[in-house]
C-alpha cells in the first residue's frame, strides 16, 4: 500500500496534468489480512493489497469523475486525460460545487504500532486455534478475525491535502451446538486492551451453551432487551433512512417536517461523534471537508442532519463534512454515539421482572423510510427473563417495528457501550430496555 | 502475460503446493445517473489485478495485489497464508476432480455498450424522465445505466489456461411522488437500478424505457392517495421481478452448498437443507428450478467459473423435488461430486466462493388472466421493494411497490400501497399452484447479491414467470 508522500505524489501529479481545472483527487490505499473459520478451523485465509484514485474534474456545473487502480503515470495521465475529454458532452449538473479551500492541510495517524505484530498472519491463525481449544465436543466455531490498515488521502486544485491512516482489528465469533444452539460475540477496535479474542469465545460459548430446547413464543408485543449489536444495526438503519439532510429533501426520511420537534423518547440523544476514541478515524470527508460533530437527536428533539456540499447549498448551510462521495445518497454519519445510561446491563437485566433478551439481529431491511419501519430477524441467542433472571431461551423472531415508536418507548439505557461497525464507520452504542416491541412473524430455529 | 503467469505457478509447484491458480482481472464500470432531468453523476471505474490461491498440504491462502511487479512476492505470501492455515486446520481441504482446459470465451453481444457515447444513454434517459414528468405530479423523476466489461484470465498448476471477456449492461427509471405525509415510487423494469443482463447496448434499446414510462408515472402518483394495503391471509400473484428475488432469497442462497457446509455460518448464515434432504419436497408440482449459468442474457451467465470449471445448466428442483446443491470444487468435493460450476469472486482481490449463476423458476403453462381468474379475493403484488430472511433462509418477509385488488376473479383496478407478504420457505413454494407461460417468462438480473468475508457483491440471474400462491400471510398490522 502507499504511504502518506506516495499518496501525496498521486495527488500532485493528477493535479498537475490538469492545470485550469477544478480538481479533486481521493486516494484510498489498504491492506487487509482476514482469517475465516468454520467448523472450528480455518477455511478462508486471505490478503488484499488494493490503492484506488478517485479523479473529480469540475467546470462550472459539469462534473466528470473517473476512479482507477492504475496509479503509475502512464493509468494517471489516461484517467485524467479521459475525465477532461468527457467534460465535453457531459451536461451541466444541477449546482456547482465548490472546493474546499481550508484548512490547507488536515493530518491524522492513529496507526497503532502494537497491532501489526499482534496480529500478523500467524498469530491470526494461532489466537483463532487458542479459542477453539476452550470449546467441549459438541461445540464448533465459525467467525473471522481480520487486521486492516487504511490511508485516505485528499488533495484538490486549491493546494489541500488531507491524509489519515489508521489501522484496525474486527473479530467476530459464532459458536454452534450440535443440538442447535448458537452464540456470538464481537470484538472491533485499534487499541489492543479491548480485543480479547478468547474472551469473545468465552461470551459466545457461554451463550450458546444457555441457548439450549429453546421455546417458540407467538408473535406480538413484548419488553426487550436489545444488546448492543443489535442496537448498533437499528441506528445504523435508522441514519440510513433518515439522518441525511438529503433524505429530508428527498421526502424520504422519517425526520421529514420535523426538524425542532421531540421524535423520540427524551431520553435517547444521538451523537455523530468522529472525535470519540471508540469511532473510526476519519476527520475530514470526502470531499475534503473538515467532519463535524453533530447533534442529531438530543433528548428526543431532532436537532441536525449531516451534509454534503451539494444538500447544504440546497438547504443555504454550510456543510458538516459528511460525504461519501455517493451523490444519490448525500452524506451519511458514520461515528454514530448514543449517550449512555446508569445502569449496566445485568442490572438491566435483574430489574426486569418479564423481558427477552436480544444478542443481535439479521438480514435488516428498511420496510417504509417515511414511518421508520425496519424488520429483522433475531439471532444467536434470544433468552427469556423473568423476575431478573435468564431463565431460558426463545426461538428465533422477526420484528416489522417503526424506530419512531422503538425509540419512544426506550425505558433503560445501559452505561456500557460498545463498537459496532456499521456500513462505512463505526457507531458505539449501549444496550436498550424496549417495551411494546413488536415481534410480527416467529421460525422454528 | 501468460508466460509471467506460467512462471509464477512453475515456482508456486517447487514450493509444493498441491494446487495453486492465478486469475487477472481487468474490469471497466460505467455508471450514469439522471435526476429531475440533470445528471446525478457519471463515472467510470478502471481496475486492474490478480489473485493468487494456493493449497498447501490441504491448506488455503489467497493473496491479491494490483503490483504486477509484486507477482513473485505475492505468491510467496498466499504460500505463507496457507502454511499459517495449517495450525487450526482439522481435515484436508480437497479439490474434485476437473477436466483441464485451454478455451476462450465471450459474451455474444450485438453492440458494444462502450462505443455508445455517454450523449447519447444521456438523451435516452432524459427522454424517458421527460415522458414521465409529462403524464404525472412527480416529486423526482431518476434514471440510470450500468455498463461492465470484464476481461479475464485463468491459469492454474492442472494445465488451464482460461480467457473470457465479459459484458453486462443495465438500466431503469423511477418515479417517485411525494407530499408532506408520504413517498411512494414506481419503478421499471424491476427496482434498484432496474434490470440487468450479459448483453450489450440492443439490452438497453430493448428495455423500452421511454415507452414504459408513462405507467410507472401515473401508478406513482395514485400511490400516494392509495389505502394501505389490508392485512390478513389471501391468494396472491406474485409478478416475475418480485418473484425473481423471492427465488434468490428462499431458493439460491438455500442450495449453496459452501451455506450448507457452514462456512458463512458466522456472517451470510447457513441452511435449512442438508444433504440428507436430496429428494426432499421443496415446493408443489409446479416449481420447477435450476441453476442455468448457460441460459443467454442472464446475468449469471460465463463460459467457465473461477475453479475454472466450464459453466453448466443444474437441475436444482424438479416438480417441486430438490435435485441438487450449487458447488464449487471444494464443497463438492465433500459429496464425493464434481463441482457444478459456481466459484466465484466478485474480483481480483477476492477468494471465488460459491455464488447463484442464474437460478431460474422454469415456465409453467398457465395464461396470466387464467391465474387471476382463479382468485376469489386477493391481491397481484408487483415490484420489490424491501427483502429480509432469516439465517437459515426459512423465514422471508418482502414488501412491493404496488398491489393490485383481485375480486371474483378479476382485477378492479384498485390499488394498494406499501403491501407486504411474509412466509416460511417449504410452506410457501408448497402453495404455489400455478406459472405462467413462457410469453411471461422473464430473466431478471441481481446485481447486488452481497455474501462473503471480506464482502463480495456478485451479479446473478433469476428467471421467472408471474405465479399463484394460495392462503399468503399479507401485512403485519393485525398483530399487535
Amino acid at each position: 500500500m502507499l504511504n502518506k508522500e506516495q499518496i501525496y505524489q498521486v495527488i500532485d501529479f493528477v493535479v498537475n496534468q490538469a492545470v485550469g481545472y477544478n480538481v479533486r483527487v481521493v486516494v484510498n490505499s489498504r491492506e487487509e489480512g482476514l482469517t475465516r473459520f468454520a467448523n472450528s478451523e480455518i477455511h478462508q485465509n486471505m490478503f488484499e493489497d488494493m490503492t484506488g484514485v478517485a479523479i473529480t474534474i469540475q467546470q462550472g456545473k459539469k462534473v466528470s469523475e473517473i476512479k482507477t487502480t492504475r496509479y503509475d503515470e502512464e493509468g494517471l495521465r489516461l484517467a485524467v486525460q479521459e475525465t477532461i475529454d468527457n467534460l465535453e458532452f457531459v451536461p451541466e449538473g444541477e449546482l456547482e460545487l465548490p472546493l474546499v479551500e481550508s484548512p490547507e492541510v488536515l493530518e491524522v495517524e492513529e496507526v497503532n504500532e502494537e497491532l501489526i505484530d499482534l496480529f500478523n498472519i500467524e498469530e491470526r491463525a494461532r489466537l483463532i486455534k487458542e479459542g477453539i481449544d476452550i470449546l467441549d465436543e459438541g461445540f464448533k466455531a465459525f467467525g473471522a478475525l481480520s487486521y486492516t490498515m487504511e490511508s485516505f488521502g485528499y488533495g484538490n486544485s486549491k493546494n489541500v491535502k488531507r491524509f489519515a491512516s489508521a489501522n484496525t482489528v474486527k473479530f467476530s465469533v459464532l459458536i454452534d451446538s450440535d443440538k442447535g444452539g448458537s452464540g456470538y460475540a464481537e470484538a472491533n477496535s485499534n487499541l489492543p486492551d479491548e480485543i480479547d479474542i478468547t474472551g469473545s469465545f468465552t461470551i459466545a460459548y457461554d451463550k450458546a451453551k444457555m441457548n439450549q430446547d429453546p421455546e417458540q413464543l407467538e408473535p406480538g408485543a413484548y419488553t426487550v432487551i436489545l444488546e448492543p449489536l443489535a442496537v448498533g444495526e437499528m441506528v445504523q438503519y435508522m441514519a440510513y433512512m433518515g439522518f441525511s439532510a438529503k433524505s429530508v429533501q428527498y421526502k424520504r426520511s422519517f425526520l421529514t417536517g420535523k426538524l425542532g420537534e421531540l421524535v423520540l423518547g427524551k431520553n435517547i440523544t444521538i451523537i455523530d461523534d468522529h472525535t470519540n476514541e471508540h469511532t473510526m478515524t476519519m476527520p475530514f470527508d470526502l470531499e475534503g471537508y473538515p467532519r463535524q460533530k453533530v447533534m442529531i437527536i438530543e433528548d428526543g428533539v431532532a436537532k441536525g442532519l449531516v451534509y454534503d456540499t451539494a444538500s447544504a447549498i440546497k438547504d443555504g448551510v454550510e456543510t458538516t463534512g459528511h460525504s461519501i462521495n455517493m451523490p444519490g445518497m448525500g452524506a451519511l454519519p458514520l461515528h454514530l454515539t448514543i449517550v449512555p445510561g446508569e445502569e449496566s446491563l445485568q442490572e438491566i437485566i435483574a430489574n426486569t421482572e418479564k423481558g427477552l433478551l436480544v444478542t443481535r439481529f439479521h438480514y435488516m431491511n428498511v420496510v417504509n423510510p417515511r414511518q421508520a419501519i425496519l424488520t429483522a430477524l433475531t439471532r444467536d441467542g434470544v433468552f427469556k427473563i423473568e423476575n431478573g433472571k435468564l431463565v431460558g431461551s426463545v426461538k428465533n423472531m422477526r420484528f416489522t417495528e417503526s424506530m419512531l415508536d422503538a425509540f419512544n418507548n426506550v425505558e433503560t439505557i445501559s452505561s456500557e457501550r460498545q463498537q459496532v461497525p456499521s456500513f462505512r464507520g463505526t457507531n458505539y452504542v449501549p444496550a436498550l430496555k424496549i417495551k411494546n416491541f413488536h415481534f410480527t412473524g416467529k421460525t422454528n430455529v | 502475460m501468460r508466460e509471467k503467469l506460467l512462471a509464477i505457478l512453475k515456482m508456486l509447484k517447487l514450493h509444493q503446493v498441491d494446487y495453486a491458480d492465478i486469475r487477472v482481472n481487468e474490469i471497466i464500470e460505467e455508471k450514469i445517473n439522471t435526476e429531475n432531468l440533470t445528471v446525478r453523476d457519471i463515472s467510470t471505474t478502471f481496475s486492474k489485478g490478480y489473485g493468487i490461491r494456493v493449497f498447501v498440504d490441504g491448506s488455503m491462502g489467497f493473496a491479491g495485489s494490483q503490483d504486477f511487479d509484486k507477482l513473485e512476492e505475492t505468491a510467496l505470501k498466499a504460500v505463507r497464508i496457507a502454511r499459517a492455515s495449517r495450525l487450526a486446520q482439522r481435515q484436508a481441504i480437497r479439490l474434485s476432480a476437473k477436466e483441464v482446459v485451454v478455451d476462450h470465451y465471450q459474451t455474444p453481444i450485438g453492440i458494444d455498450p462502450f462505443t455508445i457515447s455517454k450523449k447519447e444513454k444521456l438523451d435516452l434517459l432524459f427522454k424517458a424522465e421527460e415522458e414521465m414528468r409529462k403524464h404525472a405530479k412527480l416529486f423526482r423523476t431518476v434514471g440510470s445505466m450500468d455498463f461492465r466489461k470484464e476481461e479475464k484470465i485463468f491459469a492454474d498448476t492442472e494445465g488451464s489456461y482460461i480467457t473470457q471477456k465479459l459484458y453486462e449492461t443495465g438500466g431503469g427509471i423511477e418515479a417517485i411522488a411525494a407530499n408532506e405525509q408520504d413517498m411512494q415510487g414506481r419503478s421499471y423494469p424491476n427496482s434498484f437500478r432496474g434490470n440487468h443482463g450479459t448483453a450489450g447496448w440492443e439490452y438497453i434499446l430493448d428495455l423500452k424505457l421511454v415507452e414504459n414510462a408513462q405507467k410507472i408515472a401515473q401508478e406513482a402518483e395514485a400511490l400516494l392517495d392509495a389505502e394501505e394495503c389490508p392485512s390478513g391471509v389471501y391468494d396472491i400473484i406474485i409478478d416475475g421481478s418480485q418473484l425473481a428475488l423471492q427465488i434468490h432469497e428462499s431458493i439460491g442462497h438455500p442450495v449453496e452448498l459452501d451455506r450448507v457446509f457452514g462456512y458463512e455460518a458466522g456472517f451470510a448464515g447457513t441452511s435449512f437443507i442438508s444433504p440428507e434432504m436430496i429428494g426432499f419436497q421443496y415446493g408443489s408440482e409446479y416449481v420447477n428450478v435450476v441453476a442455468d449459468a448457460t441460459v443467454p442474457g442472464g446475468l449469471g451467465t460465463f463460459g467457465y467459473d473461477d475453479d475454472g470449471v466450464k459453466g453448466q445448466r443444474t437441475e436444482v428442483i424438479t416438480k417441486g423435488i430438490f435435485q441438487n446443491f450449487i458447488s464449487s470444487r471444494d464443497t463438492a468435493c465433500l459429496l464425493n461430486q464434481p463441482s457444478n460450476g459456481t466459484n466465484r469472486a466478485d474480483g481480483w482481490g477476492r477468494t471465488p466462493i460459491v455464488r447463484m449463476t442464474n437460478i431460474n423458476l422454469l415456465p409453467g403453462d398457465r395464461e396470466l388472466d387464467e391465474l387471476i381468474q382463479g382468485i376469489e379475493d386477493g391481491f397481484y403484488f408487483c415490484t420489490n421493494k424491501s427483502w429480509s430472511i432469516d439465517d437459515k433462509r426459512l423465514n422471508f418477509q418482502f414488501a412491493c411497490e404496488i398491489a393490485y385488488q383481485i375480486k371474483d376473479g378479476k382485477l378492479t383496478g384498485k390499488i394498494y400501497k406499501n403491501p407486504l407478504y411474509t412466509g416460511i420457505t417449504p410452506q410457501f413454494w408448497g402453495s404455489c399452484d400455478g406459472v405462467c407461460s413462457e410469453k411471461y417468462w422473464t430473466m431478471f438480473g441481481t446485481p447486488n447479491c452481497g455474501k462473503g468475508q471480506p464482502m463480495q457483491v456478485a451479479h446473478v440471474g433469476h428467471g421467472a414467470a408471474p405465479a399463484r400462491f394460495r392462503k399468503i400471510k399479507v401485512g403485519v398490522a393485525d398483530v399487535k
